[in-house]
């Protein structure tokens, strides 16, 4: 048990407070499977039937409201929300009284939520019961937020609207897997669980890793059994789960924690013959935005969350000109964000009224120098690397300019992906590169050992 | 005090914070040094430029009551020297600014007292009529009586604060709840 748990016995009526013999039965399916992996962990999805309803009412809200605001505007309830933030808040309190303009409030990051995150929770939500969750944090700030199983279920709500761009509707119900979360990684929460919004179909997170099953072909015998709707996951164990025998087929994938490169994209969608929906998530905000080549970009899912584009110095940035994704609002109200600089990059565009970031990058940009001494931004190498489908890679520049690449899952593509860079950065640039079973989880993909590698 | 309830627009508009803000506070302290007849350097006006980031926003707020309070026809009178006012601002805005927000200083009568008050006896005055002890008395049972509500609040805020994190340790916490993604 974790050290920081207090001792405590939860019982499956608090993980599943709605259970029917029908989701007794699917939670023993899952688990009794003679080809089930070794679930290491539990969780559920701890609605009450009065939760249920709000989740529901959630959803038909959240899939019915237009997503935006004006160019140049701000939306309607931003003006409210600021209020409560600065009345109910402990930490946004400090900030005194609300200034002339929203612009000049100031902006908090991933270092401001690290330390307590206590004083992000508004002083008018009861805690009794809060869940939380954790991340890990590659840029050395790990966070525990706090959160809600209304909040948690309320992820649907975007992922359905996420799913209507690509005109796919979930059909599955009762006696029916609606969900596999796939991992790959050495060590994964792994679980059952059923969804009472969708008549208590079946969900199960799993780990594709060979050491969680008893023998690995038993993965494409369960995930058959399983024939589940949708598979989420990140690219990387969607690339495991690619060189599975399996014979059934779900009808969209979603994938999220990492970015997907178009190469990736193509081979899963000819791979299962369904959409690959790509969504920008974050547990500090949940589903943000779904990748729409159609539109170029990133599509906003979420009514009630204000996007800005900042610069460096934390100035707004006109449409069109690229910056750190800042974010306002959002649907977790144990952690109302104001300002959260995401530390991902893009450019904020308008399509009709409806905000679109461009160019999506995670973490800050770093410059890489080329042989020539010209300085090209990471976003450049992303371009020449996309037409590989690389589930995980890391480009590191030496302080000599040498460049290192960590690549996980493609050693048959090693000698073409050193050529791309070798075009890239010009003739007589030195490039080693390394094959990794795996990263275990997000990493930091771009960096530099030269100085002035971050602008 | 009525001077404070009357502060116009510039002088409870937004300071300039990390390139936010419209009102540049250092400069507004500069101008008040000089026209109650002293000089200032550069240098003594560099926490005031707001380089401190945003969380020094409500002190800069406060500085810049203080500043419309010094500049009173009283106060160009008297002509308290360069030191005597940078002190009052230096001491002054930090202790009022950490228990209330720079608009309440404004709009309280309790506050406006206390900040008249505070600021004669940082430069060694106190109000026309008072002895040096009733005036202390009152400047020490306005403080007092803020002092003891900002405690108060303090202790709720960190009682609060624990039972979050102690709610967040909990198993069923740390179990979490379905999402359909993870990140």
């Amino acid at each position: 048990m974790d050290s920081r748990v207090t001792p405590e016995v939860v019982a499956d009526e608090d993980r599943y407070p709605t259970l029917t013999a029908a989701g007794r039965q699917m939670l023993h399916f899952l688990r009794e499977h003679p080809h089930a992996p070794i679930y290491r962990n539990q969780s559920g999805n701890r609605l009450t039937a009065e939760d249920v309803e709000r989740v529901l009412a959630f959803e038909r809200e959240a899939l019915a409201a237009p997503v935006g605001w004006h160019p140049g505007g701000q939306p309607d309830w931003l003006d409210g929300f600021v209020a409560g933030c600065l009345a109910d808040v402990p930490f946004y309190r400090r900030y005194g009284a609300m200034p002339e303009k929203f612009e000049q409030l100031p902006t908090i990051s991933r270092a401001d939520l690290s330390p307590d995150i206590a004083q992000f929770v508004p002083d008018t939500l009861p805690l009794d019961r809060v869940i939380n969750f954790r991340t890990s944090g590659t840029t050395g700030h790990p966070l525990l937020l706090a959160s809600h199983p209304v909040v948690a279920a309320s992820y649907l709500a975007f992922h359905k609207r996420a799913l209507r761009r690509f005109g796919l509707e979930l059909m599955h119900g009762r006696g029916q897997v609606g969900v596999v979360l796939v991992g790959y990684q050495r060590a994964c929460f792994t679980y059952v669980s059923v969804t009472p919004t969708m008549d208590e179909s079946g969900l199960a997170k799993i780990n594709l890793h060979p050491a969680d099953w008893r023998d690995p072909s038993d993965r494409e015998r369960y995930l058959d059994a399983l024939d589940p709707e949708v598979y989420a996951g990140d690219p990387l164990s969607f690339a495991v789960l690619a060189t599975l025998p399996l014979r059934t087929r779900p009808r969209a994938l979603l994938s999220t924690s990492m970015a997907l490169s178009p190469g990736l994209r193509e081979r899963l969608q000819e791979r299962f013959g369904c959409p690959v929906v790509d969504l920008y998530s974050m547990n500090e905000a949940g589903p943000v935005a779904v990748a729409d080549a159609a539109v170029g970009g990133h599509v906003l899912l979420q009514h009630r969350l204000f996007v800005e584009i900042l610069d460096s110095a934390g100035h707004r940035l006109p449409a069109g000109e690229r910056g750190e994704v800042t974010l306002t609002g959002g649907f977790n109200s144990w952690l109302p964000l104001l300002r959260y600089r995401t530390g991902d990059h893009a450019a904020l565009r308008f399509d009709g009224s409806v905000p679109v970031l461009v160019g999506l990058e995670g973490r800050p940009p770093v410059r890489f120098r080329t042989v020539a001494g010209e300085w090209i931004n990471n976003i450049e190498v992303t371009h020449a690397l996309q037409r590989f489908a690389i589930p995980q890679f890391t480009v590191c520049q030496q302080a000599d300019g040498a460049l290192h690449v960590r690549l996980c899952g493609v050693s048959h593509e090693r000698e073409r992906i050193r050529e791309a860079l070798v075009d890239l950065f010009g003739a007589g640039q030195r490039v080693s590169v390394e094959d990794v079973e795996a990263f275990d989880g997000k990493v930091v993909q771009y960096t530099s050992r030269l100085a002035d590698a971050c602008p | 005090m009525r001077r404070l309830a009357e502060a116009p627009e510039d002088f409870l508009a937004e300071p300039r914070v990390g390139g936010t803000g419209r009102i540049e506070v250092a400069a507004v302290v500069g101008d008040l040094v000089r026209m109650l007849g002293g000089d200032v350097l550069a240098t003594d006006l560099r926490e005031f430029t707001g380089g401190a980031g945003a969380g020094d926003r409500n002190r800069l707020a406060v500085v810049l009551l203080l500043c419309w309070l010094l500049a009173d026809d009283w106060f160009q009178r008297v002509r308290p020297g360069a030191p005597d006012v940078l002190r009052v601002l230096r001491e002054g805005a930090p202790e009022l600014a950490a228990g209330v927000a720079a608009p309440k200083v404004q709009s309280d009568p309790d506050r406006r007292e206390e900040t008249a008050r505070l600021v004669l006896a940082l430069l060694g005055y106190r109000p026309a009529g008072e002895t040096p002890a009733q005036a202390q008395d009152r400047l020490t049972s306005l403080s007092s009586a803020e002092r003891a509500r900002v405690l108060k609040a303090a202790r709720s805020a960190e009682e609060r604060a624990r039972a979050i994190r102690q709610a967040l340790a909990r198993k069923a916490a740390e179990e979490s709840a379905d999402k359909w993604t993870r990140e």
